[in-house]
């Protein structure tokens, strides 16, 4: 009746894995969610091959590295999609937090478990998506050398931890304001600038550059991609990789203290 | 071990937001928030021990949901002290969570989108249930509550009956100590709730569950709790066995006799001569309602009383059930009152 188990599951991994199938249950909206973001991928296609005809380096930037860039920037994104901020707010909102709470489980180690479910499935439809797009149509890249592919994997992880927990932090001022959705676009508008989705850190204007490039944001798509491109120096790359570190650390318990700080100031609603 | 579950003097204010209505109203909220304070729990006293059943009743608003939030931790007191299996809940959440469990009949503990199976294996593994002892335990629940059917069916696609069976074994896959049921008939049909009120018995029986159970329905309390704990406006205003809040209540009752004739005289007056009786009225010339104190005296007294001084044609007493009484109390038929006067 319920396969063969010899031993349960560590809690943390159960939840990931009803998290994947839960995205696989609702696998048509997982694919519409992935494939509207890669509309975008056209449209910056486009302009930046506008951009480049009569120039062939940009900050550094080659049209092949730009090409590159514009895929995998969105690919990344849509890893940790909107699935992820939506089913926090709700449970905040809904009061079905309640039921989460009264189990012997870290409320943000819970959130960050039920990212990852999603974000196997939503990554491997991305990752789909990417290759068709990307050896079809774009005609990408690959990493410069294995250390970078090592590197961008080991900081794509990284980046993808630090989006749950931002996504998480965001999620938890549901306790605060009825406005979800003006959340939700807000939190998408944000991460999209300050993780160097739609432009490079190096293209941007220098103050929103030294803004952006301390921020924990960057870690999401902007760092991985610096990996796979080559273009940190071995220095750099310690650098770059000691600060995902610590901003997931820092948000780990920045989250872990805003959500026992949310909790007890706002009552659950409810029944 | 004792008590299950003590409470002293337990509190809980909550701060709610007075706002006037309209843009204007939400502008002076903004600048000058002001708050009014709801007593919800009122220096509530339980002391529950292992194994027993206790219905906690109250009109809507009496503070039922509130005291369960606060015995699962998942608010803090304002005041007075709680235990639950000697674990403070709100202090030690995680620890408590091991304890207990709770379903409240509105929500459900299920993921929505996947087979309720599912999420049965997520909670054991949550709680970390030894494959042999879950299993065990699951095939249990599924024989007596009737799951089989529904294991591989998503949440969404159960109806409410279905989903609160499941729910119901959702809450007892990690063998908790304590079972809180938070209205968990509620919308639910005469054979669903059937069902359910069996299988509870049966875990109360079988497991030494501690049960406390808050509902609407008095056909919950009636079959599984034989102790009682009613609230109003957050304070206890009885604890005790369920058949005997009549006496304690109700215990002014009525009995209707028929007359054969129109009797001359002061019937009234001849009456209220009986022990115990309080008042008699006539009406329609035949009909004699008396009312008497059950606390001094028995429904035999008082009939074999009317019987002496009258010739009856029919008679009958009014059910002074805990279910009328209550629903009486509910009413403002009776009072609320705490004075006890025997
Ligand atoms: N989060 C909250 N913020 C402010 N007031 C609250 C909150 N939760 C409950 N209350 C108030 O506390 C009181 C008790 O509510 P509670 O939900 O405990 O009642 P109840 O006995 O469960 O009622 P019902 O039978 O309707 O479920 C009510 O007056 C309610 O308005
Ligand atoms: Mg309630």
């Amino acid at each position: 009746m319920t396969g063969l188990r010899t031993h349960p599951l560590p809690k943390y991994l159960s939840i990931a894995r009803v998290s994947a199938q839960e995205a696989i249950a609702y696998r048509f909206s997982t694919i519409v969610g992935v494939v509207t973001i890669f509309i975008w991928v056209l449209i910056l296609y486009f302009l930046w091959q506008a951009a480049y005809a009569g120039t062939s380096s940009m900050a550094g930037y080659t049209w092949d590295d730009m090409r590159t860039y514009v895929v995998l920037a969105f690919g990344i994104n849509a890893m940790v999609g909107w699935r992820v901020g939506y089913v926090m707010m709700a449970t905040v909102r809904t009061g079905n937090v309640v039921i989460e709470y009264v189990r012997p489980l870290n409320y943000c180690l819970t959130q960050i478990s039920r990212a990852c479910g999603y974000c196997l499935v939503e990554g491997l439809v991305s990752l789909v998506m990417c290759l068709l797009v990307g050896i079809t149509f774009v005609d990408i890249e690959l990493p410069s050398s294995t250390a970078s592919a090592f590197l961008f994997a080991l900081s794509l992880v990284l980046g993808l931890l630090t989006k749950a927990l931002f996504v998480f932090l965001v999620s938890l001022l549901a306790f605060w304001t009825v406005s979800g959705l003006g959340l939700m676009w807000m939190q998408q508008a944000v991460i999209q600038v300050f993780s160097g989705t739609i432009v490079p850190l190096s293209l941007m204007p220098d103050w929103l550059r030294s803004i952006t490039s301390v921020l924990p944001l960057r870690g999401i798509v902007s760092t991985p991609l610096t990996f796979y491109l080559g273009k940190a120096e071995p220095l750099d790359a310690i650098g770059l990789l000691g600060m995902q570190v610590a901003w997931v650390v820092v948000l780990f318990v920045l989250a872990n203290a805003a959500w026992r700080r949310a909790f007890d100031v706002a009552e659950i609603q409810g029944g | 071990m004792g008590a299950v579950i003590t409470a002293e003097a337990l509190t809980k204010r909550f701060r709610r937001p007075v706002k006037q209505a309209g843009l204007s109203g939400s502008l002076k909220h903004l600048v000058r928030p002001r708050y009014t304070e709801v007593t919800a729990v009122d220096e509530v006293d339980l002391s529950i021990e292992a194994g027993e059943s206790v219905a906690y009743v109250g009109p809507n608003g009496a503070g039922k949901s509130t005291t369960i939030k606060l015995l699962c931790g998942i608010i803090v007191p304002s005041a007075g002290r709680v235990r639950v299996c000697d674990v403070e809940p709100h202090r030690h959440r995680s620890r408590n969570a091991r304890n207990i469990s709770v379903v409240f009949g509105q929500r459900t503990q299920l993921w929505w989108d996947i087979p309720v199976i599912e999420s049965l294996r997520l909670i054991g593994d949550i709680y970390s249930v030894p494959a042999a002892d879950y299993e065990r335990n699951l095939a249990e629940m599924v024989d007596v509550l009737d799951l089989a059917p529904l294991l591989d069916v998503p949440v969404r696609q159960l109806s409410l009956g279905q989903r609160m069976r499941c729910d119901l074994a959702a809450a007892l896959v990690h063998s908790p100590t304590v079972l809180f049921l938070d209205e968990p008939t509620i919308g639910l049909d005469v054979a669903v709730k059937a069902k359910l009120r069996e299988f509870v018995g049966l875990m109360v029986r079988e497991r030494g569950l501690t049960l406390m159970l808050t509902s609407h329905d008095l056909g919950d309390i009636e079959q599984l709790c034989p102790r009682l704990v009613m609230l109003h406006s957050g304070r206890v205003l009885y604890d005790g066995p369920y058949a005997e809040l009549t006496r304690r209540f109700a215990w002014e009752t009525k009995i209707t006799s028929t007359l054969a004739a129109p009797p001359g005289g002061r019937p009234e007056e001849a009456a209220a001569d009986i022990l115990g009786v309080t008042r008699a009225e006539l009406h329609d010339l035949t009909t004699l309602n008396v009312w008497f104190d059950m606390r001094v005296t028995t429904y035999g007294a008082v009939i074999s009383g009317i019987v002496d001084r009258f010739a009856i044609s029919d008679i009958s007493v009014e059910e002074g059930d805990a279910e009328d009484v209550i629903r009486r109390l509910y009413s403002g038929d009776l009072k609320f009152s705490t004075e006890d006067v025997s």
